[in-house]
């Protein structure tokens, strides 16, 4: 049997607890806290605890979805990103880049965030950028 | 947080104000606990009776919004005692003559009619604050929330100051923030007004510099914040919105107005784990991998920059948030190519001299580090402001006090407070599957006093009917001395029982945009079948 | 050590070793197999504990067939104990390298983490209960102030489950301690002293006093105190030495009728 502990942070507050993901096969079947981390020293909080929790949920979503005619149909990420990148050049080329918005994420990593603005800023050209920070 | 964590323990007095600290940010309460068991002394400022107000030396309750007349009246008793700290308000701060002759006029009376604290403890919290330094500030949504949070914030930056806690150790000003990586998402440039590490997008000179890095002119046009871009949705401004993980729908301030913002867009597409609330709105959804399937760094709120690993393989046909990016912008023209997240890591620190310049993968560790972080010598900074200000000289700021938007009055006269319980997290999308906190809390519920609940003949777990200017929710009912008569508490987690319905969205701070989620109106009656 | 758990998994006497490894300066619980054998190596003891022997009954749930190696101290060898005369590891299937951590005179029931004790701050001293006592310290408080100081304590809890989460002989599927019938859910604190004291009964007879479960309290409890009693008052009624050894039967402390029989390890949803 493959398992493995794969050192982490956890994903819920701004906290930052040290978190062990145990790997089985694959899969996710626990989260504990790291003892030696210097922001929880070895303690998690209900949430932590069970972090592992969602990422196994039967409710996650496992492909791209397309809404036509009101309804999802699943899709590839080829088709997915290309209906949308050719929706956003449509509204772009009509209305202007500031026409659009990005909101980035505190949920999302440092590198994704960088991405992201860089997205809209490069990419769109606007800077109509923002997360949920004062939610 | 200008402060470390760890740092807490050291305090001489810990005041919390605005955070229900055990349940939002149990591992920073342990802190606290730590420090109070070592001998801090602890104040605890909050609308409700949290679990931290009965370990406190002193604790409040005081008015929902009335923070700026409560921190002004502690620091007019603290200058009329002379606790003040006068050497270093003269070496190390500015306009502090300002600051004196408002809260001059903050008599204990005028902050007891304002706050309902009386003057006794008034006067035991100005004392314990300014007595036994290093005295350390917390605080969390419960200050910034308002319609008045920038000059919460400030008011509490003024009371640190004022007493000499910014710049040392096992003091200073700590906000805690809410999300994993919002102190990232800042950090990153994701806000209209910055780049990364808050170079300003008003200076040319920054604009030049990632014009040339990124091979694009970029706009120097200010950008729209998210309480802006929903009016520009509904004037027809706004017409494409890409969400990447948030679930503005229940998390902005007024449900039904973003309801119909969101169908006036074009095209809306969100990048989620669940089919959140935004998420059924969307036009496409781009299925995205878990914090468990993939590589990155956050931010923490002491500043610390950590990287998270990849522990399984993306689940189904999900892909990491930098792919999905990657691919996106590559299919609008502009390719976007990196290996792994490390070469973006490394393209976002060359561009950010100041705080990230000398973090490496490698020397984050599994510890991280913590910014300003300049060169790659650099052992990071656990405080801030150590001998002088960022900007120089700290600036006082003289804050007088504002009501909210909304005071009770006959027709909504209940008092209305949001926050999170400890076992759910934001929007619920994440721990409401999660078995383990599910059975903690399986539907929403209004928080109200046994005394208030006994006027409408309603028992825990009735269903009340909570009424507001903007629309109306149904929600069991949950007796608790937590709130008092005449407020009310709703947690934010739960779709069935939206908030937001609730909730104010034309009252905002007019700097930070931030809504006032924190004080609403309601009037409340039980339900009859 | 590292050559003996080389030739283990060289020879096939186990599957899977579980030991230490050091991780970008941190040691962090790994898995050593006969895929990666140079790992063994990096193989140490650590300076810290994890529940090794609650992570290899994961491990057997899924394969209940696996020979699964670890390194033990006296607090893993009790509580691996408690694990097979409750059916949830096969000892046959388990083998063992004892780790001596403790060189002290307190031997029997001293452990790593607690040779250097922390020091409890003036003001818990004052209200609470010092971590650092034993039983008999905390029996000399009276009645009430005992029950004041052990308020105080459980007042600060925040609900993690740390406690349980952590600990090696807490394997039930359903735990009562998420019943809403026994206790209330939702609250924070929990119900007080329900709570802790339902964990406590639940942990007599089977709590192998490891500590770990104190150690993982963000608040400090004095977990350790709390199981120590109840299991004190086990070994006086029905003199039950808990984990002591893998023979006896768990239902001695229900008297000598009880012909109850053990469920079998059943795989982990």
């Amino acid at each position: 049997m493959d398992c493995k502990i794969v050192p982490s942070v956890c994903s819920y507050c701004g906290t930052g607890c040290g978190v062990l993901f145990e790997v089985m096969d694959g899969k996710l079947v626990g989260t504990m806290p790291m003892k030696t981390h210097p922001v929880n020293e070895g303690k998690l909080c209900i949430k932590g605890w069970n972090l592992h929790e969602h990422v196994n949920s039967f409710m996650r979503l496992k492909q791209p979805l397309v809404k036509t005619f009101g309804r999802f149909i699943k899709t590839d990420w080829d088709e997915a990103i290309q209906l949308t990148a050719d929706r956003f050049r449509e509204i772009i080329e009509k209305y202007g880049p500031d026409s659009i918005g990005v909101l980035v994420s505190a949920k999302i990593t440092n590198e994704e965030n960088y991405l992201g603005q860089k997205f809209a800023r490069a990419v769109i050209g606007t800077n109509n950028v923002d997360h949920c920070a004062r939610l | 947080m200008t402060n470390s964590i760890a740092e807490i323990e050291e305090a001489g007095c810990i005041f919390v104000i605005g955070s229900n600290t055990t349940a939002c940010h149990p591992l920073i309460s342990r802190r606290i606990f730590r420090a109070k068991e070592k001998g801090a002394k602890l104040i605890v400022a909050d609308p409700r009776n949290i679990q931290l107000s009965r370990f406190a030396d002193v604790a409040v309750t005081h008015r929902l919004g009335s923070d700026v007349a409560l921190l002004n009246g502690m620091m007019h008793i603290i200058i009329q005692n002379g606790w003040h700290a006068k050497d270093y308000i003269a070496q190390r701060t500015e306009d502090y003559e300002a600051l004196e002759k408002v809260v001059n006029t903050y008599t204990p009376d005028r902050v007891q009619a304002i706050t309902g604290v009386d003057q006794k403890n008034l006067e035991r919290m100005a004392e314990l604050y300014a007595t036994n330094p290093p005295a350390s500030l917390l605080y969390a949504m419960g200050i910034t929330q308002h319609t008045t949070g920038v000059d919460n914030v400030k008011s509490c930056c003024n009371l640190a100051m004022l007493c000499g806690n910014v710049g040392i150790r096992g003091g200073g000003v700590n906000p805690l923030r809410g999300q994993n990586n919002v102190q990232g998402a800042c950090d990153m440039g994701g806000l209209p007004n910055v780049m990364t590490g808050y170079q300003p997008v008003a200076d040319p000179k920054v604009m030049e510099k990632f014009s040339k890095a990124w091979g694009k002119k970029l706009s120097e046009r200010p950008g729209l914040t998210i309480t802006d871009m929903i009016p520009a949705m509904l004037e027809g401004k706004l017409k494409g919105l890409y969400v990447i993980g948030e679930n503005p729908k229940l998390s902005d301030p007024d449900w039904n107005h973003l309801n119909h913002a969101l169908k006036e867009l074009d095209f809306l597409v969100v990048q989620e784990l669940f089919l959140s609330e935004t998420a059924q709105a969307a036009d496409v959804v781009f299925s995205a991998a878990s914090v468990a399937e993939k590589e990155g760094t956050i931010t923490n709120t002491e500043r610390r920059c950590m990287r998270m690993r990849k522990a399984i393989e993306p689940i189904g046909n999900t892909l990491s948030d930098w792919e999905i990016i990657c691919k996106f912008s590559t299919a609008m023209g502009y390719e976007m190519k990196y290996e792994n997240p490390e070469e973006i890591f490394n393209e976002m620190r060359s561009l950010t001299p100041k705080s990230y310049a000398g973090m490496t993968y490698e020397r984050l560790g599994l510890d991280g580090l913590q910014w300003p972080c300049p060169d790659t010598n650099h052992p990071g900074t656990p405080y801030l402001h150590k001998d002088q200000f960022t900007r120089g000289k700290g600036k006082f700021h003289d804050i007088e006090y504002k009501d909210p938007a909304e005071m009770p009055d006959k027709e909504y006269p209940y008092f209305l407070t949001t926050g999170r319980m400890f076992a759910h997290f934001h929007t619920g999308t994440m721990t409401r599957v999660s078995p383990h906190l599910d059975v903690e809390q399986t539907t929403g519920y209004v928080s109200i006093n046994p005394k208030d609940a006994a006027a409408l003949e309603a028992k825990e777990g009735d269903v009340l009917i909570l009424t507001s200017r903007r629309g109306q929710i149904e929600v069991p009912a949950k007796l608790t001395n937590s709130v008092a008569p005449g407020l009310l508490f709703l947690p934010i987690h739960f779709g069935e029982s939206p908030t937001n319905v609730l909730t104010n969205a034309e009252a905002f701070d007019p700097l930070a945009k931030i809504p006032e989620f924190k004080v609403s109106t309601v009037n409340i009656r039980k339900f009859s079948e | 050590m590292q050559e003996q758990v080389k030739e283990w998994l060289e020879q096939g006497k186990v599957d899977i070793f579980l030991g230490y490894k050091m991780v970008e300066g941190h040691p962090l619980p790994h898995f050593f197999t006969k895929e990666n054998l140079a790992e063994v190596n990096d193989l140490i003891t650590g300076s810290v504990r994890y529940p090794l022997e609650k992570i290899a009954t994961k491990i057997a749930a899924q394969d209940p067939d696996i020979r699964i190696g670890l390194l033990v101290r006296d607090c893993n060898q009790r509580a691996l104990n408690v694990l097979y005369v409750w059916n949830q590891l096969n000892p046959e299937n388990v083998e063992t390298i004892s780790v001596n951590c403790c060189p002290s005179k307190l031997k029997e029931h001293a452990d790593c983490s607690y040779l250097e004790p922390q020091k409890s701050g003036p003001y818990k001293k004052k209200v609470g209960v010092d971590n650092n006592m034993n039983l008999e310290e905390v029996e000399a408080y009276d009645q009430q102030e005992r029950f004041t100081r052990w308020i105080y304590e459980f007042q600060k809890c925040i609900k993690c489950y740390g406690c349980r989460n952590i600990c090696p002989v807490c394997f039930c599927k359903e735990c009562s301690l998420e019943h809403d019938d026994l206790i209330n859910t939702g609250d924070l604190p929990p119900e007080i002293p329900i709570f802790h004291l339902v964990r406590a009964v639940h942990m007599a007879g089977r709590c192998i006093d490891c500590g770990l479960c104190e150690d993982a309290c963000p608040v400090d409890i004095p977990l350790r105190l709390l199981y120590k009693k109840v299991n004190e008052i086990v070994v006086d009624v029905f003199d039950y030495q808990t984990g002591t050894s893998p023979s006896q039967s768990p239902f001695n402390i229900l008297g000598d009728k009880v012909t109850l029989e053990l469920k079998p390890i059943s795989k982990a949803a």
